[in-house]
């Protein structure tokens, strides 16, 4: 418990720092957003007032005070760019608010995807002898890591929409309207992203299990008497599995940066897609919100994960 | 009955293990002896069935009561042995640590046994299992039962193991090295729970270790490996009285004992003296010498010999025994020169890593310690492991500055030999660099000791010879080398700027018994030849007792006694003394 | 390669070597000269197939995709060299000092290489480049940055691991000076297990300066870039398909060969010690 205050301290105090770190890099290095607003050609008193409405005049730490407090309020800022109508500009939370379930499902289909193969490939990998399966094993994780993810998307594309016409690429579904067809259409993307870090997953997995094959305690449950295959599920996995965890962790954070691209390859209206827009229009607030929130959700899980572990492994949760 | 009958085992092209034939009947306790490689593990590995599939078994088979378990040129026929590991065999391994599943319950492990051979289920596996902790020595047993191995101290997990091993009272149980890991009282307590064990259920016993003093204490009979054969087997006194083989007298000679330390110092001392004299037993302590300072002249000459040259002149001066007195005062032996002075030290460590969110607290992990190193002698320090000695050496060497109290010392920089020589050689660089560094490094620190590098290289060849090293190995890189020549290289190094005083911290451990004697030699030797002063750590009471002239036993960050080497095996005051000493 | 030395050739490092070597000296050579203008089109050779006269085919301005896959092979060769060198360099500089030294200077670096690390390094490029705007330089500074924790964390792990080695123990008591200690005693033990980080570093670098340019805000035009290529082929996948194959197994194929060659060193390594 005492761990899980610490925990719960160490992640509000990066959560701070964070925060401060994005206020610093959007809204005091890039300077004034003014004319970026206006244009050159605007009257001084136009852009004097524009600050005044904005609070460009307060001093910093006074500004990211009235800032956070605003977030935390749900009143995200608003876009430089994007307008709602004539006179007013949309505001950030709502120009995020229907992309982001589209986000939110690339990655848990994509995790779902990964769990659900990557352990019982590690698992049936690590079993077997035959050479045959652990060469093209090692050969297909090799390659795919090789693979960049956006050509990756694209030779998904290629091979299951536009050979085997799986799916219709570009005829994207909205989730509003009809959420089987959008979670079908999900399934490429969300794969496009999985096949590395099943790969990966799996390897891991493998040489974790082939490590703790070779430990005192295998020897030990095999003078005993057990089979192998009791020795494997009853012995080995649950050891071989914990660094898994840690390693899931870090997919995780993967998988989020991974659906950034992906997204744009099959043009889902996620927050990815939304983030790369902004920055190459230099949309600053979209911008900040975005990559916080980003950071705010790696964050989080690392701090799932670092709990889950605690949970699973005897060996840390003493004292 | 258990027989082992003309068993080879090889892997890939090498036989670890050549034409081994050996029997074990119930209630006997066999010892089976050798240093490391020498085929002893491989041996117990096959005959319990767990030896790796790469293993190929070329000649012979494993009997147990007639029943073929393993025979020459077939596969393991895993499901039948699977009826018999556990049940009527079990074994003992060395890690208790490791050999333990870290996420499991060690109840539930022990269960396992149960679970696998019996049709207990429930409440009565967990009866047989409190059972057989409480029969192993264990105490609060239900604890124990729902303790992970981590939550468990070293000898209390090898107890779990044993009971593990004999709870479903097999035929036969194989120990392999199941002390070497654990401290010296707790080894004894070990050793002692195994012969009750094996008087109590009557089972044979396989007993594999490198230690022939503890073989002794346990077996009945002993077999002795060499490279994958048995050389000698025989009823165990009769191989300490008349070892037949050659090797294993070198395997008892080199168990550091009493008889081995007279001859050594004699041999290194006793030039002048009749081979064989009764006075040879006599000298150990430098105390003696003094009665033996009237032997004469031929003493005068081996004292000049140790002193060196400078000391030519002077002794020309003096004549007759008044001269050797006084050459006794000078070299230290009895005039109480400290070349170190230790008052009232303590040492602490910091805990924890330093971070900015937990506060670091300070450990005493050596306290009050007040003793002086002579010059020319060898200070053994004793204690188990985390008894502060490596702390109070690092103390010393001024690695660690968390200290309090005095250190005085009048060399310009004491030297270490270290316990692993496989660490202690930087592996990138040549031999020939390593021994030439130290001069480098004090040449860049006082200019007056600047040499040219023709004589450097001669420096560190010179050196090479000394410590027994042929000039073909000047190139060569620590890798190439064995455990024992990096030892020397070691000891090379550290002794090229002839630092006058060692800190040799478990410098024979990590090596096999026949080169640990070497190793010990050498440094007698060079000890002589250098007039060196070593402070000498070691848990192992035998090997301090050859090589040191005073010994200090410490526990718990106190030293407890101090005193002649031969006073304190004779007259230890102590009760841990005696308990350390017990094993020997 | 000593002759001498402990470790052996082995057939990664072959492969590795082979595929990097083609795949770099195409890219420096398309830097000064390539078979066909880049930016000549003609109408006429739209969307050819590949051919012996244009052995990649031709884009949708019948350009000569062969000729421009090597210039954005040698726009990704400089990048990635440049990313690594500076990134390298200070993760070797900063985690000798940071891993031998430790401290409040440690304590630092730590915290923050901790915090970079856990991150996709992409999220990181985003925030710099988008303070920055795109570009070439902006592209190699980003990239450089990032990627310098990655390299401080293998680097001071090796020099905490050893710093505490009998060995480098001992030549402190020989009263070695520090920085003989750090950079004549410990730095060529550690050089085995940091040549893996480098070439991995290459392929990230490879792997991010493409991303970039194919989310497009990367390299900007005229700068010719791999990951641009695909981004425009990706909209002709129905009637030129080789369009989009030649650029991406392009990067495929000099990614590949950075990991063998990784793995052969990896190996090697493994079978010294």
């Amino acid at each position: 418990m005492k761990y899980f205050m610490k925990k719960l301290i160490t992640l509000i105090m990066t959560l701070f720092l964070v925060s401060v770190a994005a206020f610093l890099a959007f809204q005091i290095i890039p300077g004034d957003v003014v004319t970026s607003i206006l244009g050159t050609e605007a009257t001084p008193e136009r852009e004097e007032q524009l600050r005044e409405e904005l609070g460009l005049n307060k001093p910093p730490v006074e500004r990211y005070l009235n800032w956070v407090t605003d977030v935390l309020q749900g009143d995200l800022g608003e876009s430089y760019r994007f307008s709602r109508n004539m006179n007013e500009m949309m505001p950030v939370a709502e120009l995020i608010g229907d992309k982001l379930p589209v986000t939110l499902w690339l990655a848990a289909v994509s995790l779902a995807l990964i769990i659900v193969i990557a352990i019982p490939l590690g698992v049936l990998w690590a079993r077997s002898s035959s050479h045959f399966l652990d060469a093209v094993l090692g050969v297909v994780t090799q390659a795919s890591m090789a693979v960049p993810s956006f050509f990756l998307g694209i030779l998904v594309t290629y091979l299951f929409g536009i050979l085997l016409k799986f799916f219709a690429p570009g005829s994207y579904v909205s989730y509003q309207e009809d959420f089987a067809g959008f979670l079908k259409y999900l399934l490429f993307p969300a794969l496009s992203i999985a096949i590395p870090k099943i790969a990966m997953t799996a390897r891991f997995l493998r040489n974790s299990m082939l490590t703790e094959m070779q430990a005192d305690y295998v020897r030990t449950a095999y003078s005993k008497g057990c089979t192998r295959q009791r020795v494997m599920y009853g012995h080995v996995l649950r050891n071989a599995m914990m660094p898994v965890v840690t390693f899931l962790g870090m997919i995780i954070a993967e998988i989020v940066a991974g659906s950034i691209v992906i997204e744009q390859v099959f043009g889902l209206p996620g927050i990815g897609r939304l983030l790369i827009s902004s920055i190459s229009t230099r949309d600053f607030p979209v911008v900040e919100i975005l990559i916080l929130y980003i950071t705010f959700v790696v964050i989080f899980v690392y701090f799932l994960v670092d709990i889950l572990y605690r949970v699973i492994d005897p060996r840390i949760s003493e004292k | 009955m258990i027989r082992i009958e003309d068993l080879s085992v090889a892997f890939e092209d090498t036989e670890a293990v050549k034409h081994v034939s050996l029997e074990l009947i119930d209630g006997e306790v066999l010892g089976v002896v050798g240093e490391s490689g020498s085929g002893k593990s491989v041996t117990a590995l096959t005959l319990m069935g767990l030896v790796a599939d790469s293993a190929q078994i070329t000649s012979g088979r494993v009997l147990f009561d007639d029943v073929v378990l393993r025979e020459a040129g077939k596969p393991c026929d895993k499901a039948l042995y699977r009826k018999y590991q556990g049940a009527r065999m079990s074994m003992v391994f060395q890690e208790p640590m490791t050999s333990l599943n870290p996420t499991q319950r060690v109840g539930k492990q022990v269960e396992e046994m149960l679970r696998l051979h019996t049709d207990l289920r429930g409440e009565e596996m967990k009866r047989k299992v409190l059972e057989a902790f409480r029969s192993v020595g264990l105490r609060e047993v239900e604890k124990v039962y729902s303790c992970y191995p981590h939550q468990l101290s070293g000898g209390m997990r090898q107890r779990v193991m044993i009971a593990m091993a004999v709870i479903l009272h097999p035929r036969l149980i194989v120990a392999d090295e199941p002390t070497t890991a654990l401290d010296v009282t707790i080894q004894n307590q070990i050793i002692g729970l195994l012969r009750e064990i094996n008087q109590k259920q009557n089972n044979a016993m396989l007993f594999i270790t490198h230690d022939l003093n503890l073989a002794r204490r346990l077996c009945n009979r002993i077999a002795v490996m060499k490279d994958g054969e048995v050389v000698e087997l025989g009823e165990t006194e009769d191989i300490f009285q008349n070892p037949g083989e050659a090797y294993t007298k070198r395997l008892i000679e080199a168990v550091p004992s009493r008889m081995k330390r007279r001859r050594n110092i004699a041999a290194v001392r006793g030039m002048g003296e009749p081979a064989g004299s009764g006075l040879a037993g006599k000298l150990p302590t430098g105390r003696e010498s003094e009665a033996e300072a009237g032997a004469g002249q031929e003493r005068c000459a081996e004292l000049e010999r140790c002193t060196g040259q400078e000391r030519c002149a002077e002794l020309e001066r003096c004549t007759g025994q008044e001269r050797c007195a006084e050459l006794e005062r000078c070299t230290g032996q009895d005039g109480r020169n400290p070349i170190l002075q230790v008052r009232n030290l303590s040492v602490y460590y910091r805990d924890g890593n330093n971070s900015l969110f937990s506060r670091r607290e300070k450990q005493c992990v050596v306290s009050g310690a007040d003793f002086e190193l002579y010059s020319g002698e060898s200070l053994g320090l004793v204690g188990e492991s985390g008894c502060g000695k490596t702390s109070l050496s690092k103390a010393i060497l001024g690695i660690n500055k968390e200290v309090e109290g005095e250190i005085t010392h009048t060399t310009l920089r004491p030297q270490m030999i270290f316990q692993d020589p496989y660490s202690s050689l930087n592996p990138s660089k040549t031999i020939g660099w390593l021994l030439m560094e130290p001069l480098r490094a004090r040449a860049a620190l006082d200019k007056a000791y600047a040499m040219t590098r023709e004589d450097m290289e001669a420096a560190a060849y010179d050196m090479l010879h000394k410590v027994g090293m042929e000039d073909k190995y000047f190139h060569r890189k620590p890798s190439q080398l064995s455990g024992g020549q990096r030892q020397r290289v070691s000891i090379g190094q550290a002794l090229i700027t002839r630092p006058g005083m060692i800190v040799a911290d478990e410098p024979v451990s990590a090596l096999d018994v026949t080169i640990q004697a070497q190793i010990m030699e050498l440094m007698q030797k060079l000890q002589q030849e250098m007039h060196l002063s070593y402070l000498f750590i070691s848990h192992d009471i035998n090997v301090v007792y050859q090589m040191c002239d005073r010994i200090m036993v410490m526990k718990e960050g106190r030293i407890i006694e101090c005193g002649e080497t031969e006073a304190i095996f004779h007259n230890p005051r102590e009760k841990y003394t005696k308990l350390l000493l017990g094993n020997s | 390669m000593k002759k001498s030395g402990t470790g052996k050739w082995n057939k990664y490092l072959t492969a590795g070597l082979l595929m990097t070597g083609l795949a770099l000296l195409l890219g420096i050579v398309g830097i000064f000269w390539t078979p066909y203008s880049t930016t000549a089109m003609s109408a006429a050779e739209k969307f050819d197939a590949p051919s012996l006269l244009h052995i990649f085919g031709t884009d949708n301005f019948g350009r000569d995709i062969f000729s421009r896959v090597m210039e954005g092979m040698g726009t990704t060769v400089v990048i990635s060299t440049l990313v690594v060198l500076f990134s390298g360099s200070a993760g070797i500089l900063l985690g000798a000092l940071t891993g031998y030294f430790g401290g409040v200077l440690d304590e630092i670096v730590m915290r923050v290489t901790d915090a970079v690390n856990g991150f996709p390094s992409i999220l990181l490029t985003l925030v710099i480049i988008s303070i920055l705007s795109s570009g070439r330089q902006n592209v190699i500074l980003s990239l450089g940055i990032v990627f310098v924790p990655s390299y401080v964390r293998i680097v001071r792990s090796e020099f905490i691991r050893l710093r505490d080695a009998d060995y480098i123990r001992r030549a402190r008591l020989m009263g070695v000076g520090r920085m003989r200690i750090l950079f004549v005693h410990i730095l060529p033990n550690i050089f085995s297990v940091f040549w893996v980080s480098v070439m991995i570093g290459f392929n990230n670098a490879i792997l991010a300066e493409s991303g970039m340019s194919y989310l497009g805000i990367g390299v900007q035009p005229p700068d010719a870039s791999l990951g641009k290529m695909l981004s425009d082929a990706q909209g002709y996948l129905r009637t030129a398909p080789w369009y989009a194959l030649a650029p991406g197994l392009s990067i495929v194929w000099v990614v590949l060969g950075f990991a063998l060659f990784s793995e052969g060193i990896r190996r090697r390594n493994e079978r010294v010690s």
